[in-house]
């Protein structure tokens, strides 16, 4: 089998989605892998939100300007305060991401993210039988992890979800069911990194909705899925 | 929208980003006039641009007085360094954020020495073994300036195309359209863009510069 070309590997280890012969080779190649490894670690060190491209002004205080004209002798000074002249909103903003959720159906064939495993056990501490339980992967550059629990009391199922990932300085996570195409989804609630249990809604069929995903969603009002997938895996049954 | 954009004038919607409509041409004047060292440019510069360069500081370490050094000297250095600046390079707020990431990253490695330094004297009486912990907050904080050193050293559109993956968020297909590059080309800038910066993280990374 050929291994993946090297532009490929460069594409992977900045989070794009491989065609799916790549996808599918670099799930069992470990060379392939080590090579996407080690090309990420730039991409890692880099490309973090405080370097992004700017987001919303925010204006100075007026002793930043008084600083600069110290530093450098410059005796003009701004019309007006920075405060007053603000840039304009960039509602066309891009929203980040958008090509995660295709990225979802590759993932799962090409790197076998549903290596779900099936225990009914009781959990120890909790009450409610263990029905489906999932390790949740990463799916781009976050250095996410964790896992997915569903347990079952009666009639009542909760998701519980260990999320081992940064604390956000803005937006929150959230945690999705998703169909295999992950077209279809349903939101389940609010996380924090570390455990939360979540409600499931009644009748819901996990067969139909196997994917567990959890994003980052901004605070804008939009309910959608912001297309930000930080982890995911596949519930088995 | 583009931002970190080399391609200056080839692109549609240039400078939208940081521009208030109806000003792109000023833009264009004020940046000429800005490496020609006219001092009345830094301060319209900074009535233009402070707020986005201001609000990354603030992204990156809060309100307070952290994110107003980085503020502060971002404009300072771009003033004092005016003369690595032409405006075939791109647009002048672009550079104006290049500039902002140094600051904030150096401002990372000055955190994490004071964080180093006290953690050191608290130590002190019960070792004598000094210096950086291996691994770590430090390791990353020396790893980015370093990257971003090596970026200042590509060329364009190396430079470009890879700031548009790293900062953007691109995809190599969006990347070729913003910029026109075909996209075989994107892809293996891509890839040797990203090997140099692995060799160079293999050769001089993870240790703090003094």
């Amino acid at each position: 089998v050929p291994h993946c070309p090297p532009e490929q590997l460069a594409l992977a280890a900045l989070g794009e989605a491989l065609p799916e012969d790549d996808a599918a080779h670099l799930a069992d190649c470990v060379p392939c892998r080590s090579e996407v490894d080690s090309l990420r670690r730039a991409v890692d060190v880099l490309a973090v939100p405080a370097l992004a491209t700017p987001g919303p002004a925010v204006s100075p205080p007026p002793r930043v300007w008084d600083a600069i004209a110290a530093s450098t002798g410059v005796t003009v000074a701004p019309r007006a305060p920075a405060a007053d002249r603000p840039v304009p909103g960039d509602p066309s903003r891009r929203r980040p991401g958008r090509r995660w959720l295709a990225v979802a159906g590759l993932l799962l064939v090409g790197l076998g993210v549903g290596a779900g495993t099936v225990a009914l056990t009781r959990s120890p501490d909790v009450g409610g039988t263990v029905v489906a339980h999932t390790a949740l992967h990463p799916m781009f550059r976050a250095g996410a992890s964790g896992s997915a629990t569903v347990r079952e009391d009666g009639t009542t199922r909760v998701l519980e979800v260990d999320l081992r990932a940064p604390v956000l300085e803005e937006g929150y996570y959230e945690v999705w069911l998703m169909e295999t195409g992950a077209q279809l989804m349903v939101p389940v609630g609010v996380l924090h990194p570390g455990d939360t249990d979540l409600p499931l809604p009644d009748g819901l069929d996990l067969a139909a909705y196997p994917l567990v995903d959890v994003s980052i969603e901004p605070l804008d009002g939009d309910p959608a899925h912001s297309g930000r997938s930080v982890v995911r895996g596949r519930l088995p049954g | 929208l583009p931002l970190v954009n080399p391609y200056g004038q080839q692109m549609a919607g240039e400078g939208d980003l940081l521009t208030p409509p109806g000003r792109a041409t000023d833009d264009a004047e004020v940046a000429r006039r800005f490496c020609a060292g006219d001092e009345q440019t830094l301060a319209w510069a900074y009535e233009r641009w402070a707020g986005q360069v201001h609000g990354m500081a603030v992204r990156a370490f809060g309100p307070g007085p952290d994110a107003e050094d980085v503020t502060q000297q971002t404009f300072v250095s771009a003033w004092t360094g005016r003369a690595g600046y032409t405006p075939a390079q791109g647009p002048l707020p672009a550079w104006l954020v290049g500039i902002c990431r140094h600051r904030i990253a150096d401002t990372w490695v000055r955190l994490a020495r004071q964080r180093r330094s006290t953690g050191t004297a608290a130590a002190g009486a019960r070792s004598r073994t000094a210096g950086a912990a291996p691994g770590g907050v430090d390791d990353a904080v020396a790893d980015r300036v370093l990257l971003l050193g090596e970026l200042d050293l590509l060329g364009q559109p190396q430079r470009g195309i890879i700031e548009l993956a790293f900062f953007e968020d691109l995809t190599h297909a969006q990347i070729a359209t913003r910029t026109g590059i075909p996209l075989g080309t994107v892809k293996s800038h891509i890839r040797r863009t990203l090997e140099r910066l692995r060799d160079r993280l293999e050769v001089d990374g993870a240790a703090l510069p003094s």
